[in-house]
């Protein structure tokens, strides 16, 4: 009886405390939405529904200008074109890196723990401590301003991300399948490639994500060290600074055309966010 | 590797080629050849610059006074001395406490009113992810443009919701520039706090839920003596990983702000930048990123060891 009578006051709390819960909720997903809808309609604004009071929620006369002036005028489609070369390159050198690292990590304990975390530490080493120098030396090796040069320092960038994700990742894996391989005449390099990446895909295919959503969205590296040429997408909003000339509708037609692809990237690997934020620290 | 595994019969068969040199000597140093890559690359593009910059600390490096004379801790006492990178090294402290701070406790709400199932809980999880896949400078520049009058709405908004004109120059007012700043921070990093605490909410087992209910313990309690302690290890995980990168801010910055008005927003990146890459006294610039690396990786000390110990518990 007094269970049962307990049991009742619980559910009727619940049912108060579950209201405050949406609330909430819908709080929380409007402060997110709201901005990017901003963004998105502003895009697509004619220039006169600019600075009407109230502001316009939604253009009657929608239109594409700001995008074609976005991609040809303000050069975003270089820098769509750049990034998407850099972040693609970098993407394969670091999955294809990191995964070979990371199988040495789990299965062999390569370097013991000390290669694991100097790796780690890596992640922790703000860019700002090795922008300088890099740009010095980026000078001296014709790789200032280049996509190769971008390409490798986004590698390096990505690497404690890859090795960490994977190298969680393959100490999940049974090892009797790659011994048996190794028994069944396999070299090492072989029982590798056949037998541990092919089941580890999945993995791979997620930490190969985020390593990409990371070069997409990263700033700091791509303004230091390209100008003219190499030059990657989150640089140009730069042209828009301040707003002197009121692009704001260029302003965000570029900012719509990058965040679709990372946004879309993220959602193919939403069950792996975990993985990816903690560096394959927790699960999820 | 033991020989019970598999089938010995297909052994036999080994090609020739493993005997050659060349596969031995893979088979033997497998274990390094497969590291040394990633490896080289880490130490010719991050180690290798580290080292470098050790020698621009001492020496004058600057685009605007030509050689590279000896100058022995000029360059720290400069940087130490100016009191802009002072102002930006403590803006940096507090913005990143408070920033992390507002990240966690919404967080943590979020993550508490999201471990329980309910209809659509599928799309809300989808929404409130989505500002970790947008790039940081796009973060800045739609608050900046949401924000400031006259084309942002934000003023609008508020005026429509107080009842009375509200008229705020969100950038270039104070206190409201550091407000606009961390309101751009929480709305990109909230979700990470979120995702990783309701992984760890999920995780707690539920009969210590049960258990605690037999024991007629109420809601908050049972919040505070089996959710928190539970809890731990991951919060401060997230902690030390959030932390880490808030004390980096710089796009945000370089977006809304430019460190303006004057010098006001500077954060100890921007500060750098500035220093390196707009006044080109690199030597300078390079003495305080080693400062900055030095507090940092006190930080880095106290936090990871406390998170290693945490884990092997």
């Amino acid at each position: 009886m007094a269970g049962s009578l307990k049991v009742r006051r619980r559910a009727r709390r619940g049912r108060g405390s579950s209201a405050v819960r949406f609330v909430f909720l819908a709080l929380f997903v409007l402060f997110v939405l709201v901005p990017i809808y901003w963004m998105v309609i502003t895009s697509i604004k004619p220039t006169s529904d600019y600075l009407t009071v109230p502001p316009v929620w939604f253009p009657a006369e929608p239109t594409i200008v700001h995008y074609t002036a976005a991609l040809f005028s303000y050069r975003g489609l270089q820098g769509l074109i750049n990034s998407l070369i850099v972040a693609s390159a970098a993407t394969v050198l670091s999955t294809l890196l990191g995964t070979m690292m990371a199988y040495g990590l789990a299965r062999f304990n390569t370097g013991g723990h000390h290669l694991a975390f100097w790796v780690l530490s890596q992640r922790f080493l703000p860019p700002v401590a090795i922008i300088l120098p890099i740009f010095l030396l980026f000078r001296s090796w014709h790789l200032y301003d280049t996509h190769i040069g971008l390409i490798l320092i986004y590698t390096v960038m990505t690497l404690p991300l890859t090795v960490w994700m994977m190298y969680a990742y393959f100490r999940q894996l049974p090892r009797s399948l790659e011994e048996a391989a190794l028994v069944d005449g396999l070299s090492r390099w072989q029982a590798m490639w056949m037998i541990a990446v092919p089941l580890a895909a999945p993995g791979i295919a997620a930490a190969a994500v985020f390593a990409f959503i990371s070069v997409w969205t990263e700033f700091f590296f791509a303004l230091i060290l390209t100008s003219r040429h190499a030059f990657t997408l989150p640089t140009v909003f730069r042209a828009f600074l301040g707003f002197q000339g009121a692009q704001y509708g260029e302003a965000c037609a570029l900012a719509t055309t990058s965040l679709v692809p990372s946004i879309i990237l993220g959602m193919l690997v939403q069950r792996h966010l975990v993985r990816g934020l903690t560096l394959g620290a927790l699960r999820g | 590797m033991t020989q019970s595994l598999g089938t010995s019969s297909m052994a036999a068969a080994r090609p020739h080629w493993r005997h050659s040199t060349l596969s031995n000597f893979v088979e033997r140093h497998f274990k390094w050849l497969i590291v040394m890559p990633a490896v080289l690359l880490i130490l010719v593009l991050s180690i290798y610059p580290l080292l470098f910059s050790m020698w621009v600390n001492f020496v004058n490096y600057d685009f605007e006074i030509p050689g590279h004379a000896f100058v022995g801790l000029q360059n720290f006492t400069t940087v130490i001395a100016d009191p802009n990178a002072q102002s930006a090294l403590l803006l940096t402290i507090i913005l990143s406490v408070v920033n992390v701070a507002i990240e966690f406790l919404l967080g943590l709400v979020l993550a508490l009113a999201m471990v329980k199932t309910f209809r659509g809980r599928g799309l809300v999880m989808a929404i409130l992810i989505i500002p970790l896949f947008i790039s940081p400078v796009i973060v800045g520049q739609s608050w900046a443009l949401f924000l400031q009058r006259p084309f942002g709405p934000a003023d609008y908004i508020l005026s429509q919701l107080l009842g009375r004109p509200v008229e705020i120059s969100w950038l270039t007012q104070s206190p409201w520039y550091y407000i606009a700043i961390v309101i751009a921070d929480v709305w990109q990093w909230t979700p990470f706090m979120f995702v990783i605490l309701l992984a760890g909410l999920a995780a707690i087992p539920a009969h210590l839920y049960e258990a605690a209910e037999l024991d007629g313990v109420s809601t908050t309690q049972a919040f505070f003596y089996v959710t928190v302690p539970q809890l731990a290890p991951i919060i401060l995980l997230a902690i030390t990983f959030r932390l880490l990168d808030a004390v980096r801010l710089f796009d945000v910055i370089f977006m809304m702000t430019g460190g303006g008005p004057g010098t006001k927003t500077y954060t100890a990146s921007y500060y750098l930048y500035q220093v390196g890459f707009q006044q080109f006294h690199l030597s300078v610039a390079t003495a305080g990123s080693w400062i900055f690396l030095i507090l940092l990786s006190v930080v880095i000390m106290v936090l990871v060891r406390r998170l290693l110990r945490a884990e092997n518990r």
